[in-house]
């Protein structure tokens, strides 16, 4: 779990460095801020609003939540202070040989309906990104639809829409509609970055909670070369 | 045509391929080249290339693969400047074969020579009586077969000869080596006798080429392309990784080019056959006219998943058809004229509802004599013929000649139709 892949050679972006090339693209990024000692981390916590999720930051953590790494739904600037203690403590002793930068926290986002984005380099067909609803429809039905960039936000519409899920985003069941312009911008512009960043291999988005209006990214890894 | 390496023993392909290119009539020179024999099936035999008169245009080559680079050299020196090998024991062999091919396909450059094959089953054109392939096929028609499998082209071509539809062209590209899909579907994009492309293909071999032509190809394109399965598949870290394999981009590319893809050759064959020959429909509104019910029923729901709208006849629409049809008919869409139905009444129905519906779906469920009739080319009408044995034979071979597609099941012609409205929805 914390060992880099030899399937996939390059290094994950820690999670701020993401978001920041994520917010570089305008992309909707949650709330956020590195702490790296337990007060800051309160006091980080205070300045987002409750409740927080605290997370590790360690190019070596991939499946943050499988090492204990992730705690959500923190609702005080002491139990954030806690958390982040609790984290560090988890790893103990694997943390003398992992690089950590500390312990991001981030705002926790309203729910709302799950959709993953992602983008892969491959060798033959250059850039492809992706879409699907999370979850089982992605895990389970592989519900997803591929495009190859360029992608325009009309293009990136008529993906999500062509998802068997799509009534998920339309409306389903009295539900109201989510905001697929806001997610057509989203994947056009991971599209964008694949075209401008020939460095990134793979990208997932997952999930980006979509809402009636607007999405918010809560959970990004990047693979670089 | 020069045949190299033709041969008078009747089960090498340097017999069969000389003889199909005779007997499909072909109008211009054929030359036999074999040193060692003096007449191959009628015909004065050339002992080398070298020794062929000016003005060959092509060779098919049909000799050991370790001769061919020579070959190719002396068809150069020659002038000639295509070539077809047949040959295998190329890049499909192992390398000592593709090492064999590099050096095949670095003389075809110098000399300009243009390459199909290697270890492919030849080209077949009809429009030019050029059958210099196997089996003989000599029917003219509106659909181009590309194919990187010899007997996939062959069976397709095989079928829509079968059906007197039959085929503009056919290419067998075997190993790619200078003449890929790329070449092939900008130049049948530019071929007045071909209508809309099959291909069948295992992989793209140049995608940017691809794009490119694809992109300018207005003719329909459709691509059965195999394998699919997941052992590509990496399991890693992401999602987006683990769900991605080869086949997924394919998918993507196709459908970001508007080319539709084939599931099966059947597909292939179906999909190609509606888009060669059927006009592309104003709408979505369609109308069943059929003497079968459940036919009828099929065609509804095949219609339906296809979103297909099975719209009601307008009030006066139905009114007039009372006048027509026997009591016992209920008049609503699908349309059952029930047993009693002949290929005048199917006309009369057909010519009361065609100003109201975009398209037609006419059914002959029976041994409709004269159904043939019913039919107009060119016109939105979907034909389906089944249950009417050798009548229905006959006909369908007649409305063939018409360039009137018949299928065989409403399933087959229903979702042969929905091809027609396959790149609506702008998803480009």
């Amino acid at each position: 779990v914390t060992a880099p892949s030899p399937a996939a050679p390059g290094r994950w972006l820690p999670e701020p460095e993401a978001y920041r090339l994520l917010a570089t693209y305008d992309l909707p990024v949650i709330a956020h801020r590195l702490a790296t000692s337990p007060d800051e981390a309160a006091a980080t916590a205070q300045e987002l609003g409750f409740p927080v999720a605290l997370k590790i930051v360690s190019p070596d953590i991939i499946h943050k939540s499988e090492v204990g790494g992730v705690v959500l739904n923190v609702p005080t600037p002491s139990e954030a202070a806690a958390a982040y203690t609790a984290i560090l403590n988890r790893l103990t002793p694997a943390a003398s040989r992992l690089t950590i930068h500390g312990v991001l926290v981030a705002r926790m986002a309203p729910p709302g309906t799950e959709v993953i984005l992602g983008m892969l380099r491959d060798p033959q067909f250059g850039p492809a990104v992706m879409a699907g609803l999370g979850g089982v429809f992605v895990e389970l039905y592989q519900d997803v639809a591929f495009r190859l960039p360029p992608l325009t936000p009309p293009e990136a519409r008529a993906m999500l829409l062509g998802l068997k899920a799509a009534p998920l985003l339309t409306g389903y069941r009295g539900q109201p509609p989510r905001d697929l312009d806001a997610l057509a911008r989203c994947a056009s512009g991971v599209a964008r970055i694949a075209a401008e960043h020939p460095e990134i291999q793979e990208m997932d988005l997952n999930p980006v909670l979509a809402y009636e209006r607007g999405c918010m990214i809560v959970d990004a890894k990047i693979l670089v070369r | 045509v020069a045949v190299v390496g033709a041969s008078n023993a009747p089960e090498k392909y340097g017999y069969i391929i000389l003889k199909n290119i005779l007997d499909a009539g072909f109008a211009g020179s054929v030359y036999p080249v074999n040193p060692k024999a003096v007449e191959i099936l009628g015909r004065p035999c050339t002992r080398s290339v070298g020794e062929l008169p000016s003005g060959v245009d092509l060779a098919v080559i049909i000799i050991p693969a370790k001769a061919v680079p020579q070959a190719v050299a002396d068809c150069g020196q020659r002038g000639i400047q295509a070539a077809i090998i047949i040959s295998g024991g190329f890049a499909e062999s192992g390398e000592e074969g593709a090492a064999l091919q590099r050096e095949v396909v670095e003389i075809a450059r110098r000399f300009g020579v243009r390459v199909v094959g290697p270890n492919c089953q030849g080209v077949n054109n009809p429009h030019h009586g050029l059958c210099a392939s196997w089996p003989l096929l000599t029917l003219k028609g509106d659909i181009a077969v590309i194919s990187q499998s010899g007997t996939v082209g062959a069976a397709l071509m095989d079928w829509a000869s079968q059906e007197q539809l039959g085929c503009s062209s056919f290419v067998s590209m075997g190993n790619r080596s200078d003449v890929d899909e790329s070449d092939l579907i900008d130049y049948f994009a530019q071929d007045s006798h071909t209508r809309a492309i099959a291909a069948y293909l295992e992989g793209v071999k140049d995608l940017v080429r691809f794009r490119a032509v694809a992109t300018r190809c207005r003719k329909p394109i459709v691509i059965l392309k195999s394998g699919r399965t997941l052992e590509g598949r990496r399991a890693a870290e992401s999602h987006t990784r683990s769900l991605a394999g080869r086949d997924e981009l394919y998918t993507a590319l196709f459908r970001q080019l508007g080319i539709h893809r084939a599931d099966t050759l059947e597909d292939l064959y179906d999909a190609t056959k509606a888009l060669a020959y059927l006009p592309r429909p104003r709408g979505r509104r369609v109308v069943t006219i059929t003497s079968s019910g459940g036919s009828g029923i099929l065609a509804t729901d095949w219609a339906e998943w296809s979103g297909l709208t099975i719209a009601p006849l307008p009030g006066p629409v139905a009114d007039s058809l009372r006048g027509i049809l026997p009591p016992h008919c209920i008049v609503a869409n699908p349309l059952d004229l029930t047993g009693d139905a002949n290929a005048g009444l199917y006309r009369r129905v057909a010519d009361a509802t065609a100003p109201h519906f975009d398209y037609q779906v006419i059914i002959f469920g029976d041994p409709i004599l004269q159904a043939s009739e019913v039919v107009t080319p060119g016109s939105p009408q979907l034909v389906v013929f089944l249950g009417g044995a050798d009548v229905e034979r006959q006909e369908r071979l007649r409305m063939h000649q018409k360039k009137v597609p018949v299928f065989p099941t409403p399933e087959r012609g229903l979702r042969a139709l929905a091809r027609l409205y396959a790149f609506d929805e702008g998803a480009s």
